[in-house]
């Protein structure tokens, strides 16, 4: 008896990344922990690891099966100084994307970014 | 499969390199600093790339301007720990600092 093709190396159409969705989870997750905060040099540290974190966690029970995930966040000091941030990636673009998002109050800003690579 | 913490000085190096060659002695401009960090992420990307080696890269440029300001990043991955890594590169002169975040997946 032949074993059928169970293995996947491409994900189908359903279990694909969904950029959509990530950016609701980080837009969430950083409007809750974010307003009202300050931007204090001694909290940041531990703000952004747990920030991290929460969010990744969150993305990993969305359910993306085989996907390895990155998620970078950045926080900042809001001073009237200019900054970019800008990302590329070698990828296999048909299963592999990112999601983004950004928030500002008028004592910082985070920008926080997920990559999620399809594990063949 | 590959190791992936061997190879990170060999990034680092890479990334040190097109950082310096692309904003090595300029002053931070406002209406270049976008082409700067297309520029830096591109070059870094193209050299590893280059490397030939089985990774997915993912390559990622905060190049901001010198104010006495404050800037904090963190990453959690989810990732197989004995065949993927990331490497950091800061880079500063002046008028600007530049962090350049290198990860590798193996495939």
């Amino acid at each position: 008896m032949e074993g059928s093709d169970t293995y996947l190396i491409r994900p189908n159409h359903q279990h694909k990344f969904k950029p959509a969705i990530v950016k609701e989870y980080i837009h969430e997750i950083v409007r809750e922990r974010l307003s009202g905060v300050r931007y204090n040099p001694e909290e940041v540290p531990e703000l952004s690891h747990s920030l991290a974190d929460c969010i990744k966690d969150k993305v990993k029970n969305a359910g993306f099966d085989r996907y390895k995930l990155v998620v970078q966040v950045v926080i900042g000091e809001q001073r009237g100084q200019g900054v970019k941030m800008s990302s590329r990636c070698l990828w296999d673009a048909d299963t592999d994307n990112y999601a983004e998002d950004v928030f500002m109050n008028d004592s910082l800003f985070c920008v926080v970014a997920v990559f999620g690579s399809y594990y063949y | 499969m590959d190791d992936y913490q061997t190879e990170e000085e060999e990034s680092a190096f890479v990334v040190e390199e097109s950082v310096e060659a692309t904003i090595g002695r300029n002053t931070y401009q406002h209406n270049r600093v976008n082409q700067w960090s297309t520029s830096v992420v591109e070059q870094c990307l193209g050299q590893l790339g280059k490397l030939g080696k089985p990774f997915k890269y993912i390559v990622n440029c905060i190049i901001m301007q010198k104010n006495g300001a404050g800037l904090q990043t963190a990453s959690a991955c989810f990732w197989d720990n004995s065949t993927d890594g990331s490497c950091a590169v800061r880079w500063e002169n002046k008028s600007m600092y530049c962090i350049v975040n290198v990860f590798g997946l193996a495939i």
